[in-house]
């Protein structure tokens, strides 16, 4: 590669010894320069004429689209588990049916339980039959995907099993083509991160060799339970593996919506003028659930709603909202910007008591069902006192933000399942119509993630009629009646962005520790505190009266979703 | 005037709500606002009539110019089956009776599909138009004050579309795309593609060939071989380029099987490659013997030789040959592309080869196999192309780079 280009010597740099005073004549020029403008233009062309062209794939321009990922094997930890189940294998049927996934391909499923491979391919199809986006399932596009499906059983305490995995990976790029490139998937359990990632590089399974592919590791979420413990784990994952190896995932990033709001911001000419402290009074992010816990009483006990998904989901929202425009769409331009944010965000919550609400569900009813209290759900201390709701409030100290306050809440049996961002607009400096008693309500920029996914602008307009009155209206975009297909599922989007190399929706290590670095003080404080007064709200109403006193003592409410 | 009723609506089905005659473009838009205006869009269910809701969405206008009944079906239907993901307002038009009086005779229809169970349908209109006479050929006059204003025009246009006729040209300026498909147009094709060439370097207008989308995958498999670093600095030093087609005329005339879809392969390669054509395409003939342009249909060429061009880089030439084999495959379909470049003495053959839904790459460095490796590439229909066409983006380089290297690959019209 070297060799096509011609190399062009610098110039010594002309420096002072440390010593010594800074000449004050320029340095002289060396003999050769071009004085004149036209000297210099043709000298500059002359270079240009004999330089070769870089090397670059340009068959590839335009072709984004169309790109398939290398050949290459997937594999799947934990490939009996849950996650697995119903959001790994759709995604992955999905993306071999519509052709995205490489011919050379193999997924191989990693598991504890003795399966052969006809025993976990069953498993799998009556997973796809229950959990698939496109039923029915397409039974030629199946038969040729479960030929690529082979399981290996691997207990992952065992460091001989990795060697035979190692041997494993070796075959299956010699048998189907795959070309030693292979995307490693941990949809374990967190504790279990930290054990697979070394055992991978002590057989040697991280390294990326010129002739030996390229070697990917995708996390699932949580990565941490906290600033130390996810500190430890990107050390640990970054003595196998370096940054550009590893995809974090955070399945919020690959939903559609989520996507769409880097597009709405900075494809549209007209919003971004106005997306800043003059224009903007505040923002409100909800994401919430109507659902309880269900089944994962031990997992919740130790999480909670500020670990669950303010830590992740909820950030990642405001700093897609409140990032600056990267200067180009590539992953770590994108999460540069991304970074910013989190370490703009004011004061790192240093008084949770005033800036931080928390709450837990007591029983209630929600969708006309009557549900027992997060205290009576099982696996659940009955003295519990994790949050099952957080609310907060956030400010983002830099030139765009700064005095305007981003309210963020979440919540387990909320009323409804509803997430979305609302920019909520200044209102008019002078008050037109104050005569006329219609004052119209500020602008109102509503993004709906989930569901209905679409976006809602409200305006003032006359009432039809002889007098001068003025109502809200609204200025409804919904993605399910302008694009009435389903969108792809977000793992879809995320593994083919994991096998194609564009980390993009994935998060950074520094990304990670930043929003730890906002939750662990919040978590001290209340266990500093005395112990909460739970429940303190109903299930099936929007958390305790606190977080509307958290918008209400500045003269705000909470949107009614 | 009719409204139908409509029986429960199944998911993503499209299902006729509403269709009206009309014999003027001013019933037409009549029609079109009394549907929306109407309170009365019932649907039956379980035998009683019920209101449903319903939303009208168009992201574009679509409009179709079928020059016969038969692909004014087709189209329509194509269109039908893109109405979950491209709602649009359809306007599918014919011409009948070319030297009789005047008429225009149109039905309008809306069609509803359900995006979801819990979603209320989303519906858009398709007016089937038919204009008899001098009407029907100011196609401008009758699709213009129909089409909703603000929208994205795009024309398919499923024939042969006279890029020099001036009534082509005016329906052409109220549009922002013209969708084609070059390769079910007659004789070799490569008149028309060098006028199409013409007609979007001097237009605004985005032109998307399906004949080029059809091809997607197979640029996908030839770029993915220069991917790889120790292919890559071959990739400026191609010295040939061999596009093997299928045709069902023995004779091996290479004036009457349609190559624009071969021909797009080398232009591709030429036009990313900042090649430029020192030769344009012409019959190849045995030494001795003195070349002409391009073959005239009927007369019979040297069988099995087909067409040379040669591309230079700058430095050096590329030698380009579009070949026939009798095949029992759609004439006219690429069957293989192999290409040749040599770097400093050392050589590298990539070999890409059609097999039933796949391309097989196959790649030889210096003699020795380096690379073989698999593409789907799964036969597409008018749905597939029609939906890649309106998604592309308005002017894309691989597109208006292949076209302009396919003119210059065909020639002048004097050579022709």
């Amino acid at each position: 590669v070297a060799g096509t280009r011609v190399k062009v010597k610098d110039p010594a740099p002309v420096e002072a010894p440390p010593d010594q005073p800074i000449p004050a004549q320029p340095a002289p020029r060396p003999r050769e320069a071009p004085r004149t403008m036209r000297a210099l233009r043709e000298s500059r062309q002359g270079k240009r004429a004999s330089r070769a062209k870089p090397l670059e794939n340009v068959l590839r321009h335009g072709l984004r689209l169309e790109r398939v990922p290398d050949p290459s094997v997937l594999v799947l930890f934990g490939a009996t588990g849950d996650l697995a189940h119903r959001k790994v294998m759709p995604a992955m049927y999905q993306l071999w049916r519509t052709n995205l996934l490489p011919h050379e391909f193999m997924l191989l499923a990693i598991g504890r339980r003795p399966y052969d491979d006809d025993a976990f391919r069953t498993e799998v199809r009556a997973s796809l039959e229950q959990f698939s986006r496109v039923l029915p399932l397409d039974d030629a596009a199946w038969s040729s995907f479960a030929e690529r499906i082979r399981y290996h059983r691997l207990d992952f305490a065992d460091s001989a099993g990795f060697d035979d995995l190692a041997d494993a990976l070796d075959l299956i790029d010699k048998d189907a083509g795959t070309r030693g490139n292979r995307l490693f998937y941990l949809a374990t359990q967190p504790s279990q991160f930290s054990e697979i990632v070394a055992q991978l590089g002590r057989v040697g399974l991280d390294h990326e060799t010129h002739d030996g592919g390229w070697r990917r590791i995708v996390i699932e979420k949580p990565f941490g339970h906290d600033l130390e413990s996810a500190k430890r784990l990107n050390r640990e994952v970054g003595k196998v593996f370096r940054e550009a190896q590893v995809y974090r995932i955070d399945h919020y990033l690959g939903k559609e919506t989520v996507r769409n709001l880097l597009v709405f911001r900075f494809g549209n000419t007209i919003f971004e003028p106005l997306w800043n402290r003059r224009y903007v009074d505040h923002v409100q992010i909800t994401v919430g659930e109507s659902i309880g816990i269900e089944e994962r009483g031990a997992f919740y006990e130790e999480t909670g709603a500020s670990r669950d998904v303010l830590q992740n989901h909820l950030l990642q929202l405001v700093s897609l909202i409140a990032m600056e425009p990267p200067a180009t769409f590539e992953a770590d331009a994108l999460r540069d910007e991304k970074v910013k944010v989190l370490r703009a965000i004011g004061t790192r919550l240093a008084d949770p008591a005033s800036e931080v609400v928390r709450g837990q569900y007591g029983a209630g009813w929600v969708a006309a069902t009557q549900v027992p209290g997060y205290r009576q759900e099982a696996d659940v201390d009955p003295e519990s006192e994790t949050e099952t709701f957080v609310a907060a409030r956030l400010t983002i100290d830099d030139w765009r933000w700064s005095g305007v306050p981003f309210y963020v809440r979440t919540g387990k049996r909320l009323p409804k399942r509803a997430t979305e961002i609302a920019i909520q607009f200044r209102a008019v400096p002078h008050h037109l119509f104050r005569e006329t008693g219609a004052e119209p309500d500020a602008n109102l920029l509503a993004i709906r993630i989930q569901p209905d996914e679409g976006i809602m602008l409200r305006f003032g307009a006359k009432i039809p009629g002889l007098g001068l009155d003025v109502r809200s209206v609204t200025m409804d975009f919904t993605y399910g009646s302008a694009f009435t297909v389903d969108s792809p599922d977000a793992y879809e989007t995320l593994i083919l962005d994991a096998l194609q190399g564009d980390a993009s929706l994935f998060t950074r290590a520094d990304e990670v520790e930043e929003a730890w670095s906002l939750i662990d003080p919040i978590v001290e404080a209340w266990a500093s505190m005395d112990a909460p007064a739970f429940p303190n709200y109903d299930a099936g109403t929007w958390g305790p009266p606190e977080a509307d006193e958290l918008l209400a003592r500045e003269g705000r409410h909470w949107r009614r979703l | 005037m009719t409204a139908p009723a409509g029986s429960p609506i199944a998911v993503n089905e499209p299902v006729l709500r509403w269709s009206a005659r009309a014999q003027s473009i001013a019933d037409i838009e009549k029609e079109l606002a009394r549907i929306w205006s109407t309170q009365d869009l019932t649907t039956e269910i379980d035998g009683e009539r019920t209101r449903h809701i319903a939303a009208r969405t168009s992201v574009m206008n679509l409009v179709v110019i079928a020059r016969r009944p038969e692909v004014a079906i087709r189209g329509a239907a194509t269109i039908q089956a893109l109405t979950g993901r491209h709602p649009s307002r359809t306007i599918v038009v014919q011409s009948a009776d070319p030297d009789g009086p005047s008429w225009i005779d149109a039905r309008v229809e809306a069609h509803c599909i359900l995006p979801r169970e819990d979603a209320p349908e989303t519906c858009a209109e398709t007016i089937h138009l038919t204009a008899g006479g001098e009407a029907g050929r100011h196609l401008s006059a009758i699709v213009t004050p129909l089409i909703i204003h603000d929208l994205p025009v795009t024309i398919w246009w499923p024939g042969e579309p006279p890029f020099t006729s001036r009534a082509a040209l005016d329906l052409f300026a109220v549009a922002d795309r013209l969708v084609v498909d070059g390769s079910r147009w007659s004789g070799d094709g490569l008149d028309r593609l060098r006028e199409m060439a013409v007609f979007a370097a001097e237009t605004d207008i985005a032109v998307c060939d399906f004949a080029l989308l059809r091809q997607s995958r197979w640029r996908e498999a030839i770029a993915s071989i220069f991917d790889d670093p120790d292919f890559l600095p071959y990739l400026r030093s191609l010295r040939r380029i061999a596009v093997t087609y299928a045709t069902h005329d023995e004779s091996g005339a290479t004036g009457t099987t349609n190559i624009v879809r071969p021909v797009y392969h080398v232009a591709w390669l030429a036009s990313r490659l900042e090649l430029a054509v020192r030769k344009p395409l012409a019959e190849m003939v045995p030494a001795g013997r003195s070349a002409k342009t391009r073959p005239v249909a009927g007369v019979r060429p040297i069988v099995g030789r087909g067409l040379g061009a040669t591309l230079s880089d700058g430095r050096s030439d590329v030698h380009v040959v579009v070949r026939p084999v009798v095949s029992s495959m759609p004439s006219g379909t690429t069957l293989r592309v192999e290409l040749l470049a040599e770097r400093r003495g050392s050589e590298l053959r990539a070999d890409v080869m059609a097999e039933r839904d796949l391309v097989h790459v196959r790649v030889w460095q210096d003699g020795v196999e380096v690379l073989e490796r698999h593409f789907h590439a799964a036969r597409r229909d008018d749905v597939d192309l029609l939906e890649q066409a309106i998604e592309t983006a308005r002017r894309d380089v691989v597109s208006s780079g292949a076209l302009r290297s396919a003119a210059e690959l065909v020639g002048p019209p004097g050579d022709a």
